[in-house]
């Protein structure tokens, strides 16, 4: 009987020291792994007004993810992010329909974010942008 | 019942699970005066492993490109959270391998255990320490630093000196006329694939040859009698032996846990035992950096090739002291294994390991 509890505080002993090797061998594992946020932060973007003719589209990158601005009259810009709302496709710039169209299941959208056909079911999200001098800020 | 129990019924009515862990670990008996030497084995499997886990982990982020890998080796150190831990682990571990390697082949040499049946359990172990080399030699370009470019450029070169075909080898291993992308493509290829593959495939057959043979007993004690030649398979049996589990994994175990005390010891209190000042500047093919020597495991052999007149004595110094511990078991063919009635082996074998050591501290001093 003393024999068999001895047995088994020195295997659930052993036990709990293997768990928190494993744990404390695992945590740098998952922190290593773990994908770095810091391109997903960051603030404005900054482009330069002329880069953006009227009726005419600019990709770039915004906080990690494709987005897209447009001058859709003398002056009047706009920002979305360039994901399409349906199954997350990089959605085009129509020029010749003003629109956007996205290449997977041809969802459309209207030049200021919102739904005009096909499967996507919420509008493209809208970024802030700010006419400074020559530059546009956006975010 | 509990949950585990019932696991094991399921897998032992499908697969007999229970006899083939029996067979391997409680009725898999072992010698009664089997010593810690024998632990080397089961150490290095866990070291190596520990390579292969963070070999996968390191190649997350390294860039095996001229122009981006000592960048994102960088990265890791100092970017990536942890990298540097993982980095260090893979690097250091590599030296502590050689080091258990070379402890392991010398209890076998010293207790003889390579003699017959076990010639083709030595013969895998002594390419599986040939290839472990090799790996050391192309994991060490990887970080594309100035020491890596030009150890490699170093190493490279004294094959060259091959008679007839010196050129062409030393063309195909660099892959060019000088170290560049080509070797570091190459490099990369073998070191993260190909010997690894081949090794996996030795590690399987020595393991087999380990276990269909049998365990060797330590030739010490006054009972101990040399063996009579085989001449049929016999699985040598150990009677009234020590079971292999639970006791001898609690050995193993003990010796693991030293050999990675060691390896975290280096890790956390000095890490840059490994890492001379030339290993923090990018490759600069342009600029040799002065006082590059590889490795302390090859500087037997970089010190060997200093003192000879010419490379390639050297070189066949070398090849024909590796040919001959590779064909040992086939050359000594004696049954004796007591080092006590071996006295021109055990002469021939602490000047074999004085030798090494001499020449690998003047090759680090000269």
């Amino acid at each position: 009987m003393q024999r068999s509890s001895r047995r088994k505080f020195l295997a659930s002993l052993l036990g709990t020291l293997g768990a928190a090797a494993v744990g404390i061998a695992t945590y740098p594992v998952f922190k290593y792994l773990a994908p770095s946020r810091s391109d997903e932060r960051g603030g404005k973007v900054t482009i330069p007004r002329a880069q953006v003719g009227v009726g005419q589209a600019r990709f770039f990158q915004f906080q990690g993810h494709p987005a897209v601005v447009l001058q859709r009259g003398p002056g009047v810009f706009a920002a979305f992010s360039a994901i399409c709302t349906h199954l997350g496709c990089i959605v085009k710039w129509v020029p010749e329909k003003g629109e956007f169209l996205c290449p997977c299941h041809a969802g459309r959208f209207s030049s200021d974010g919102k739904v005009l056909g096909g499967p996507p079911p919420k509008p493209l999200p809208s970024i802030p942008v700010a006419i400074s001098g020559e530059n546009l800020l956006i975010g | 019942m509990g949950l585990g129990r019932k696991i094991g019924d399921y897998l032992d009515v499908r697969l007999g699970i229970r006899d083939i862990l029996a067979q391997n670990l409680t009725r898999y008996l072992l010698p009664r005066n089997i010593n810690a030497w024998y632990t080397l084995g089961a150490v290095l499997l866990t070291l190596f492993a520990l390579q292969f886990a963070t070999g996968i982990l390191l190649l997350v982020y390294y860039n095996p490109t001229a122009d981006e890998a000592f960048r994102s080796i960088q990265r890791i150190m100092n970017e990536v959270p942890f990298g540097w831990l993982i980095r260090t682990v893979h690097a250091v571990g590599a030296n502590i391998i050689i080091l258990a390697l070379l402890m392991h082949m010398l209890s076998v040499l010293f207790m003889g255990s390579y003699k017959a049946p076990r010639e083709l359990t030595w013969v895998a172990g002594f390419l599986l320490l040939l290839l472990s080399l090799g790996m050391c030699l192309t994991g060490y370009l990887l970080p594309w630093s100035q020491l890596s470019f030009w150890a490699t450029t170093v190493a490279t070169s004294s094959s060259g000196e091959i008679p007839l075909v010196g050129d062409i080898v030393l063309r195909f291993l660099r892959g060019g006329a000088m170290v560049g992308q080509p070797t570091l493509g190459r490099f990369f290829a073998l070191h993260v694939m190909g010997f690894p593959l081949i090794f996996g495939l030795l590690v399987l057959i020595h393991l087999f040859c380990v276990r269909r043979v049998g365990i060797s007993r330590p030739p010490f004690g006054p009972e101990w009698r040399p063996a009579e030649p085989p001449v049929a398979f016999r699985h040598e049996e150990h009677h009234g032996g020590i079971p292999f589990f639970p006791h001898y994994v609690a050995k193993d175990g003990a010796t693991i846990a030293f050999f990675l005390a060691l390896l975290l010891a280096v890790v956390f209190f000095a890490p840059g035992l490994f890492f001379p000042p030339a290993s923090f500047e990018p490759a600069d093919p342009f600029t040799t950096p002065r006082g590059i020597k590889p490795e302390w495991y090859f500087l037997w052999a970089y010190q060997t090739l200093k003192i000879f007149p010419n490379e390639f004595l050297g070189l066949a110094v070398q090849g024909i002291a590796l040919i001959l511990l590779l064909l040992l078991p086939f050359l000594d063919r004696s049954p004796e294994r007591r080092p006590a009635r071996r006295p021109l082996f055990v002469s021939v074998y602490f000047i074999g390991i004085a030798l090494f050591i001499a020449l690998s501290v003047w090759g680090h001093y000269s």
